[in-house]
């Protein structure tokens, strides 16, 4: 069976060898620049790819035969993986060690960036707030959220009509609803609180956690609903009839029945509470003083860890800074992530 | 088996890490041959002899600059697309963004010597072009003169004249603290008669205005009542962010007042909208905005600028010190040219946005004061006429506050000026306060 045919083997090697040249060629031309045909370098580089790939599959083996076919197929997904994630991650980090303005650097500097975020005291207060939000956002988008669902799932009238209309602000984007909810805030609660509330930073702070529930609650709380509507009917109506009534079957039922779901709602919030940053963009874009905090007045009072790199490179045009600020936002992240997976997994084989 | 195929990814990783190395750019330790690259990558793209683009960062004058570009087409032939940006947009990120894709455009704006600064090296030098002869605004730095100016804006105090006429202020006697004092007390017995809301339009706001404040109010702390080219304060700032204790409270002091008689109301968190509204509908006699309102006030707030009948307005310094007698002029942004771009076709647009026909539309349709000795048209807008008095009084100062430090006024200033009109901080805390964040600003 091994038998191989050379003829066929011919045909494969030198689509394989045209394939590898016009890569390189294409390459070449890209590197080096001019050239008669610089600009069919495009089309050079897929024909080449495509010649590759053609080569390899008529390749005449029979046990690897299976594996090359994966690999074909496999390859535009790992290519665009590796193009959009791996490679900008690796930049980056780069970057994060270099004093990139953002158009080009001219030296390597190192850890240094990282050793100046930590002495920046704007910084470790963005952190301290950022955790703090999502704290309270954890819980009190999950309890309202929670919340909502039950009454969704009521036998009240019009449940569809509501259901839509909790989930509804969820579907606007989080610059618009910024702007709309700075709008409310400046121009109309101004007559009930006297001042605005986004001009201290407590009722600030606040008020950036008021809108994000508004914005999220609706979203977990649909995700709650499809966890209760599959609480089965013949558990609760046995409840029922052994005499349960509502609160004992929401605690001892329902909840129980609905940990899964729990689990998933309270990392959904966490992550995206972690990354908030539109709302905070443009309802306050980090203003807000802080009178004393270790020994400094604070102009970011309400900006929060995404807002702060932003600005870090963006506004202050500190690119490698801000760069090296967003490493470790994807080290704390990619850290929550693993935990959830972790958890979720482990919840899976008790169920 | 296995090996063979990690292997072979791994090939392929490389080849397509290898593929996209080329593309981007690399640090200036290479020069040479990365031009050589990005030069080709211009002849490879769309880009011919015949067209250039132009990014504009105000999106306001979108329409006269697309008419200036098909006059320019019908004239000679080259393509001009035109490009706005504004509102709000980060131009300079968007730049960067082009620039790392091979994208430049022939023809971009930069706001001064830190947007300069970024693309040093980047920019055509247009010092041999007939033009450079024909203002005093050009920007120039160690590449050459590389800004083409196309207006000139000023920041003063503005003010209604109409108002100050009839509770006789005169405007040319406001150049100390003691005499706004006595003409701001004036005006505010006079408020009910005079249909005012408050003296001064003074507003604060952090999120979205705080340019106004940590910009063009701060700006003054810099450059108010000085010579063109005196940049002692400027320098002080730059030099670790130190500010001249004495002058700077001052300066607070002026400020204080300002707040006393401000619109209260509207002070910590009213919007530009309503600030210029409201100084268009005759409800202020001042408000703390430069010439680029008179747009504002003659198209968006036009049927309220009318009601108030169409009053005159002017400008008068911020004499925060006695002896201050002049405003701040100075064009706000500059457009260089791309270096490996098409650079003699964007010299040729930019040598004939200088004559005559171009000059009409700019002025007259743009509403730009025309940086060029040699343009005669002066703009229909409010201000344009004060500005050309002050310029031909030669009380007019420089001003340097675009090359201060990157995100100061947006990440610093401008909130402290709000927690000063809060009354959170007192004018000592406010000095005090303010030399902190200049020093972490400029140390960070």
């Amino acid at each position: 069976m091994d038998s191989v045919n050379p003829a066929k083997k011919a045909l494969s090697l030198l689509f394989l060898i045209a394939g590898v040249a016009l890569l390189g060629w294409s390459l070449a031309m890209d590197c080096m620049g001019g050239g008669a045909l610089y600009q069919y370098r495009g089309a050079v580089l897929i024909f080449g790819v495509i010649a590759f790939f053609a080569g390899l599959y008529l390749f005449p083996t029979l046990t690897h035969h299976r594996d090359i076919v994966n690999v074909i197929f496999l390859f535009p997904l790992l290519f665009t993986f590796g193009v959009t994630v791996i490679i900008p991650l690796l930049l980056g980090i780069f970057y994060s060690m270099t004093d990139w303005t953002g158009i080009r650097y001219t030296q390597f500097v190192g850890l240094a960036n990282y050793a100046q975020m930590f002495h920046e005291v704007s910084f470790l207060w963005s952190l301290l707030i950022t955790v703090l939000f999502v704290v309270f956002n954890m819980v009190l988008v999950n309890l309202v959220g929670f919340a909502l669902a039950l009454l969704c799932t009521s036998r009240l009238k019009g449940v569809g009509f509501f259901r839509a209309a909790y989930f509804l602000p969820n579907l606007i984007g989080g610059i618009v609803l910024g702007y709309v909810w700075q709008f409310v805030f400046n121009n109309v609660l101004v007559k009930v609180t006297g001042a605005s509330l986004l001009t201290k930073t407590p009722s600030a702070f606040a008020a950036i956690i008021v809108v994000y529930i508004w914005q999220y609650a609706g979203y977990i709380m649909l995700i709650y609903v499809n966890g209760l509507v599959t609480v089965p009917g013949d558990v609760l109506e046995a409840a029922a009839i052994d005499g349960a009534n509502a609160f004992t079957t929401l605690l001892r039922i329902k909840i129980p029945m609905i940990a899964s779901t729990i689990t998933i709602c309270t990392f959904l919030t966490l992550t995206s509470a972690f990354k908030q940053f539109d709302v905070n963009m443009a309802l306050t874009n980090g203003t807000g003083s802080v009178m004393d905090f270790m020994g400094q007045y604070l102009s970011n009072g309400t900006q929060m860890l995404a807002l702060n790199i932003y600005n870090t490179a963006i506004s202050k045009n500190s690119y490698a800074l801000g760069q090296a600020k967003a490493v470790l936002f994807f080290i704390i992240l990619a850290c929550v992530s693993l935990v959830q997976v972790r958890i979720s997994n482990s919840k899976e084989v008790e169920l | 088996m296995k090996r063979w195929l990690s292997l072979l990814l791994a090939a392929v990783l490389t080849l397509s890490l290898a593929a996209c190395g080329g593309g981007s750019p690399a640090p200036a330790g290479n020069d040479a041959s990365e031009n050589a690259e990005s030069a080709a990558d211009n002849s490879g793209g769309a880009p011919s002899a015949n067209s250039i683009r132009l990014v504009n960062g105000k999106i306001e004058v979108d329409a006269a600059l697309k008419k200036l570009a098909a006059m320019y087409k019908e004239e000679t032939g080259v393509d001009v697309s035109i490009e706005s940006m504004g509102g709000g947009i980060d131009i300079q990120g968007t730049l960067k963004g082009y620039y790392q894709a091979g994208n430049m455009p022939d023809i971009f704006v930069n706001g001064g010597a830190s947007d300069f600064a970024n693309w040093a090296g980047l920019c055509a030098d247009m010092s041999g072009e007939a033009w450079a002869a024909d203002t005093d605004a050009a920007y120039i730095n160690d590449d050459g003169t590389v800004g083409f100016p196309y207006t000139v804006e000023a920041i003063g105090l503005a003010y209604n004249a109409d108002i100050l006429e009839k509770a006789g202020v005169d405007p040319s006697t406001l150049t100390s603290p003691a005499a706004y004092e006595l003409a701001f007390a004036t005006i505010d017995g006079m408020k009910d008669e005079l249909g005012l809301t408050a003296v001064v339009g003074y507003y604060t706001e952090p999120v979205n205005l705080y340019w106004s404040t940590g910009n063009h109010l701060f700006g003054n702390y810099e450059d108010a009542g000085l010579d063109r080219d005196d940049t002692t304060y400027f320098d002080m700032l730059n030099n670790g962010g130190q500010l001249d204790v004495d002058r700077f409270t001052d300066f607070a002091k002026f400020v204080a007042l300002l707040q006393q008689y401000a619109d209260q109301s509207m002070m910590i968190s009213g919007t530009y909208d309503q600030q210029i509204l409201n100084f268009a509908s005759g409800k202020y006699a001042f408000v703390t905005q430069g010439s680029w309102i008179g747009a504002t006030m003659t198209t968006d707030d036009k049927d309220a600028y009318a009601a108030a009948g169409n009053f005159k307005v002017g400008m008068a310094p911020y004499a925060f010190q006695d002896g201050i007698d002049t405003i701040l002029t100075n064009a706000p942004s500059w457009w260089a040219v791309y270096k490996d771009g098409n650079v003699d076709a964007a010299k040729a647009f930019l040598q004939w946005l200088t004559t005559d026909a171009a000059q009409e539309v700019l002025v007259m349709e743009a509403g730009f004061i025309s940086p060029f000795n040699s343009s005669s048209y002066v703009a229909t807008d409010p201000f344009a006429q004060t500005i050309v008095d002050y310029q031909n009084a030669g009380k007019t100062s420089g001003w340097h506050w675009l090359g201060n430090k990157e995100g100061l006024a947006q990440n610093y200033t401008g909130q402290v000026f709000n927690d000063y009109a809060q009354g959170a901080l007192d004018t000592d805390r406010f000095v005090q306060v303010m030399q902190q964040v200049c020093a972490t600003a400029y140390g960070g």
